[in-house]
């Protein structure tokens, strides 16, 4: 009796293990393989991360794959465990890792084409660096002798050495005597592309490396959004709206008698007034452009060089389109196939460049790609942001008086500004 | 006592029965699935492409599934891999030969590089007519 009786239960104890094995089988994540053309290595992300949208033209999925970028256990269906591993956490491009997630000589860094190191170029930028605020602050409270720049937020070496500061070392507030500079060190140093985030989370996951201007957020700014929830899509792009400059340019200002941040506290409607304006006069062009509409990749990445201020590295002026009263501005006809200005219209087709194409450049000689000359004699130019076509003139034959010599902003705004 | 009577003991006897055959279904249902699973099968790297005479001489043919072009001229065949050599994207076909659509790469009809970034032109593949008549493509 009494063996039967455990029989039974017996049974019963392999028919419920066996139905919970079952549901447990139901409930696993069904793999889905990618293999990337690039590795050729299966890796089963998408077995979750089927919805995302493709990251960029330029990374395409079946290409690239996740892991290349990301890192991560290719073939784990744990999340926890196929994300254990992940470099730079919800960022790759963070600078400590990105290296290792963007860099190689037919990616960003290491070609021989230096146009393309993009790593070596953003690292040593005076976005990363912030050498010349550095320098500034301590020269202010007295704890070196000159403006000339020796520290950055990390260390960092310029190897090309063209600029004359061959080194900068790291900013570290313990070592400051001043206790301005300490809390300078504490409170002001955490929105650079090197810094710690202030806080984690939402938009702060992504404030660091590429992403902080690549990956654009979802909400406009962070005036106007709570910060914790703001959140990126998985982009990355170099259509970078003014918006997404003003998310560290236009947040509010340091109170450098307290180094305390102050938050803006009004809430702009409009782009008059929402738009970052570092000088209290601008002209009507300065907002209604984005921000990299004039600014060229080498004034806001960098070009592989180290500054010590950001005047150093920031050149373009108002004459680099509209010339001066002698001169008309500098222009190159596109001829060679592998000019870098075909490769920048790519990227943000907002125009479609031919061979034969006369188009502005700047001082340095750096393609304004998105202009034209046309055969009147004046400008066009498309919004790399925006799209939206503007046509402008030069300055010769327009009745201008400004001194040549003089091509400081603040000689146009004289009679070139706005109000707001 | 009835002879048609359920008694206790032949409950006990049919729950058994049935749950040890629900089990062993249950069991032989996860045995099956088991062996029957298959792993993520290799890239191909042998296309047959059909008789050689389908395809009539000064024609490109786009094989997508390779991918590859397929150019039949008066020397005979050849085909191009349509792969980037640059990041491995697909090359889009254009009337003046190839591009890249992730980065721009640009190559001439017959797969030279025009423009960059790409290095080196697009790979040539092996193929061969077998007796009967029938044209293969190799990757590899």
């Amino acid at each position: 009796m009494m063996r039967r009786f455990l029989l039974l239960v017996g049974s019963i104890l392999l028919l419920v293990s066996l139905l919970i094995a079952a549901w447990q089988e139901t409930r696993k994540v069904r793999p889905v393989a990618l293999t990337p053309a690039l590795t050729g290595k299966v890796e089963y992300c998408l077995s979750c991360h089927a919805d995302l949208a493709e990251i960029s033209k330029s990374h395409p999925v079946k290409t690239f794959g996740c892991v290349v970028c990301h890192g991560g256990e290719p073939l784990a269906l744990d999340a926890t465990l196929a994300h254990s591993t992940m470099r730079g956490g919800k960022n790759p491009s963070d600078f400590t890792v990105v290296q290792t997630s963007c860099g190689g000589a037919d990616c960003h860094s290491g070609s021989p084409d230096s146009s393309r190191n993009h790593i070596q170029r953003a690292t040593t930028s005076i976005q990363d660096t912030y050498a010349g605020a550095i320098a500034l602050i301590r020269y202010t409270y007295g704890a070196q002798p000159s403006l000339t720049a020796l520290f950055g937020i990390v260390a960092v070496e310029d190897n090309m050495n063209t600029s004359g500061i061959t080194s900068l070392k790291a900013f570290t507030s313990t070592n400051e005597s001043n206790p301005q500079l300490k809390l300078f060190g504490e409170n002001c140093l955490v929105c650079h592309l090197s810094a710690q985030p202030v806080q984690t989370g939402g938009r702060y996951d992504h404030f660091t490396g590429c992403s902080a201007c690549h990956t654009p957020t979802q909400s406009t700014n962070l005036v106007s959004v709570d910060t914790s929830k703001a959140t990126q899509v998985h982009t990355l792009t170099t259509t970078i709206s003014y918006t997404q400059c003003d998310t560290c340019h236009n947040r509010g200002n340091y109170d450098l008698r307290s180094m305390v941040f102050q938050p803006r506290t009004d809430q702009p409607l409009d782009r008059l007034h929402d738009y970052y304006q570092p000088i209290s006069q601008f002209t009507k062009c300065e907002y209604t452009l984005d921000c990299i509409d004039c600014h060229t990749r080498s004034e806001a990445m960098g070009d592989g060089s180290l500054y010590g201020s950001k005047f150093d590295i920031q050149y373009v002026r108002c004459k680099t389109c509209h010339g001066t009263t002698t001169d008309l501005p500098q222009t190159l006809t596109l001829e060679e196939p592998n000019d870098l200005a075909f490769r920048l219209a790519l990227l943000n087709p907002v125009v479609v460049l031919k061979p034969g194409d006369t188009i502005l450049v700047t001082e340095k000689g750096e393609p304004l790609w998105n202009t034209r000359l046309l055969v009147d004699g004046t400008y066009q130019m498309v919004g790399k942001a925006t799209r939206q076509v503007f046509t402008f003139k030069p300055v010769i034959g327009s009745g201008c008086q400004q001194d040549p010599s003089d091509q400081s902003s603040a000689a146009c705004h004289k009679c070139h500004s706005v109000q707001r | 006592m009835s002879a048609s009577k359920f008694t206790r003991r032949d409950f006990l006897k049919l729950a058994r029965t049935g749950i040890l055959t629900v089990s062993g279904l249950l069991g032989l249902g996860g045995l099956i699935r088991f062996l029957g699973y298959q792993s993520q099968p290799p890239a191909l790297t042998e296309f047959n492409l059909g008789l050689a005479s389908d395809y009539s001489p000064g024609s490109q043919t786009l094989l997508q599934q390779v991918p590859a072009m397929l150019i039949r001229s008066e020397k005979g065949f050849t085909a191009i891999s349509l792969v980037c050599t640059h990041l491995g994207c697909t090359v889009e076909t254009k009337p003046d030969g190839f591009t890249c659509p992730c980065h721009g790469s640009r190559f001439d009809p017959q797969g030279k590089v025009m423009r960059g970034p790409a290095s080196k032109p697009l790979a040539p593949l092996r193929m061969e007519i077998t007796p009967d008549g029938k044209l293969k493509l190799y990757t590899e």
